[in-house]
């Protein structure tokens, strides 16, 4: 196999180039939303056995009838968000339980949208760069057919938002489109 | 005949749908079956075959690999060549249709009045004009359009313009873009199975078919590993409201129709898909310091975004960053990150890391080495996990329930599967499992959640 080159994007330099189909939705991140309110959830220490231990920790979770998204594993627990209401039930739930815990206020999910992620070589990667670029700590990431979704402080995400849309409205008037109320014109 | 009063319906047939002669004919007695029932059929065809078969996408590849593999081809002769396999496979459609004795007309995506934007290899379709379909019908003759394929015109003046591929999924995209054009009555893709299923039919041999499935649910499982229909192809469907059905070549199952979410209303799971095979990396950035570990994570992604590496289960953390990514894209990104050079600071501050993937090969121990005299050298390592997949339930308004998470966990548990990572979103919760169990899991979770029951 060949050393891999760059993925290819534009192919014909100066030809005129069509920036908005009738029949497909335009590529790239059409966009940006923050949703605030969440509160982020890290068990450092789980009780007894690590995999039984987060099975523990879930279980004490459910019994107090609080929807998880987020989860991740750690070395040593696994992380979550819940929504800022849920805070003081994950309080109650893990009060009886053998573990170490904080919750982190004030957490928001910025939503990055853009068709097709998995269509586009390399968006998903430069979506998360773009986020670490801004200097917050990204919590995490996941990922839909439509959208990206990045946990971090709301403050951040508020900064995060700005930058993109800005990075977006430039890429627009350099292409003769413009960004209004999060849709990509022509 | 006017537009409003055609019974037009696209039909397109998918590599298997065309692959032998006899596939073919089964085909192509569909398309003459609603032709006698007074519809006015469209096909549109993929290339021959799957992968290894002659005419395949892949094997026309290999033809310029097989004279140098060190070199990479072009995109846009690449384009032309690929598309070669539609143009084959749509005249030998349209000769099958003459032999049962119906008239018929291959037409390439650009004859087909089909234009694009100019981005070889993975085009977006911009504007199709249907006149010679039309004509072509009005004529008495079955149009058979190469899907795929379209031009881009960068100059009026230039005649013919430049042949395009569609990238992913490209023929389901010209079947509903070529509906919408045609104000068809249906677009139907045919494959080889009776419609979505809750599974792969390979892991849950009994997995129902969907009747109906939501342009969401549809576009999330294609995310998520799933080879049904490309979303790009819903999309277009549902902007026009055309109907868009999945149905099977080879059997008279009345397939799925895929719908506005309002018409399947309510919490509902969709099923199970699983991903190719992935390989897992956790990059370690302890020995990182201050600013420099942003940078080093931005370094990192920034190669990656280049590349066009396709990221999944992405996990980041204050000393680590993760993620998964396809088994075939492995050797690329193991090209570009393993002894990557990243010199950061200055004076004092100055760092230079060293990026390393898995064990250290001899290269990369000789480049630290080397590097010692320019400063204060650090590595970077990421952990390996080869052989691995992605299982995800899909379902909508499912997932919020609390308990789901552990529901899915606890049933991988049981089934002695060991879950590497986890990953969700507001359609799915996707677990990391060793590749070997793939089938296993996929029917633990089929069975724990009950979509045997699904319809």
């Amino acid at each position: 196999m060949a050393t891999p080159s760059p993925a290819p994007n534009s192919p014909i330099n100066g030809a005129s180039q069509i920036m908005e189909t009738a029949f497909e939705k335009k590529r790239g991140i059409s966009d940006v939303e923050v949703r605030p309110g969440f509160t982020q959830v890290h068990v450092t220490r789980v009780p007894g056995d690590l995999v039984d231990g987060r099975m523990a920790v879930l279980d004490a979770v459910e019994k107090v009838h609080v929807s998880i998204d987020f989860l991740k594993m750690s070395n040593t627990g696994l992380s979550f968000l819940v929504s800022q209401d849920s805070a003081d039930r994950i309080r109650v739930a893990f009060s009886g339980l053998d573990c170490d815990f904080d919750l982190v206020q004030d957490r928001a999910i910025v939503l990055v949208h853009a068709v097709n992620m998995r269509d586009e070589e390399g968006m998903i990667a430069g979506i998360v760069r773009r986020a670490i670029r801004t200097g917050a700590p990204v919590e995490h990431v996941t990922d839909m057919h439509d959208r990206m979704l990045l946990v971090m402080a709301h403050s951040d995400a508020l900064a995060f938002e700005t930058s993109l849309e800005a990075e977006i409205e430039t890429e627009l008037q350099a292409t003769g489109s413009e960004f209004v109320g999060g849709v990509a014109h022509v | 005949m006017s537009e409003r009063n055609r019974r037009v319906r696209v039909m397109k047939f998918g590599g298997t749908s065309v692959a032998t002669p006899e596939a073919r004919l089964q085909a192509a007695m569909r398309v003459v079956s609603a032709r006698e029932k007074g519809i006015e059929p469209v096909v549109v065809v993929s290339a021959i075959g799957r992968k290894g078969m002659p005419y395949a996408t892949d094997t026309l590849i290999n033809l310029l690999y097989d004279i140098d593999e060190d070199i990479d081809p072009d995109q846009r002769e690449l384009d032309l060549l690929i598309a070669c396999g539609e143009i084959l496979s749509a005249v030998v459609f349209a000769h099958t249709l003459k032999s049962l004795g119906h008239s018929a007309m291959a037409l390439r995506g650009g004859q087909a009045g089909i234009r694009t934007d100019g981005v070889y290899g993975n085009a977006r379709i911009a504007s199709i004009n249907p006149l010679a379909m039309f004509r072509a019908l009005d004529e008495g003759k079955i149009p058979v359009v190469c899907g795929f394929q379209g031009v881009f015109v960068p100059y009026p003046e230039l005649p013919g313009g430049e042949l395009t591929t569609l990238g992913r999924g490209g023929s389901d995209t010209t079947a509903s873009a070529v509906g919408a054009a045609m104000k068809a009555e249906a677009v139907e893709i045919y494959t080889d199975v009776d419609g979505v299923k809750t599974a792969d039919p390979d892991a849950v041999k009994q997995a129902p078919t969907l009747r109906k499935v939501s342009y969401d649910e549809v576009a999330e499982i294609a995310h998520l590993g799933a080879k049904v229909v490309h979303p790009r192809a819903a999309e277009i469907a549902m902007k026009y409201g055309i109907p868009l059905w999945v149905k099977n070549t080879f059997s008279d199952d009345e397939g799925t129709e895929i719908v506005p979410r309002e018409q399947v209303p309510g919490r509902r799971l969709t099923g199970v898909t699983h991903t190719g095979k992935l390989v897992y990396m956790m990059f370690d950035l302890g020995a990182s310091t201050g600013t420099h570990r942003a940078e080093l994570e931005g370094h990192l992604y920034s190669t990656l975004e280049k590349y066009g590496v396709q990221l999944y289960m992405l996990n980041l953390s204050p000393t680590s960053t993760g993620f998964a990514v396809p088994r075939d894209q492995f050797p690329i990104v193991q090209d570009v990150l393993d002894g990557l050079v990243l010199p950061l600071g200055d004076g004092a501050e100055k760092t230079i890391y060293v990026v390393q993937i898995g064990k250290a090969s001899p290269e990369v121990e000789t480049q630290v080495e080397l590097l010692k005299g320019f400063g204060e050298v650090r590595r970077i390592p990421a952990e390996l996990t080869e052989g691995c997949t992605m299982v995800s339930l899909v379902g909508h308004e499912y997932m919020q329930q609390a308990g789901v998470f552990l529901n899915v966990l606890k049933a991988l548990k049981d089934a002695q599967i060991t879950v590497l990572q986890t990953s969700d979103s507001d359609f799915s919760l996707s677990c990391l499992i060793p590749e070997a169990d793939t089938s296993r899991a996929v029917r633990t979770l089929h069975e724990r959640f009950e979509l045997s029951q699904t319809h």
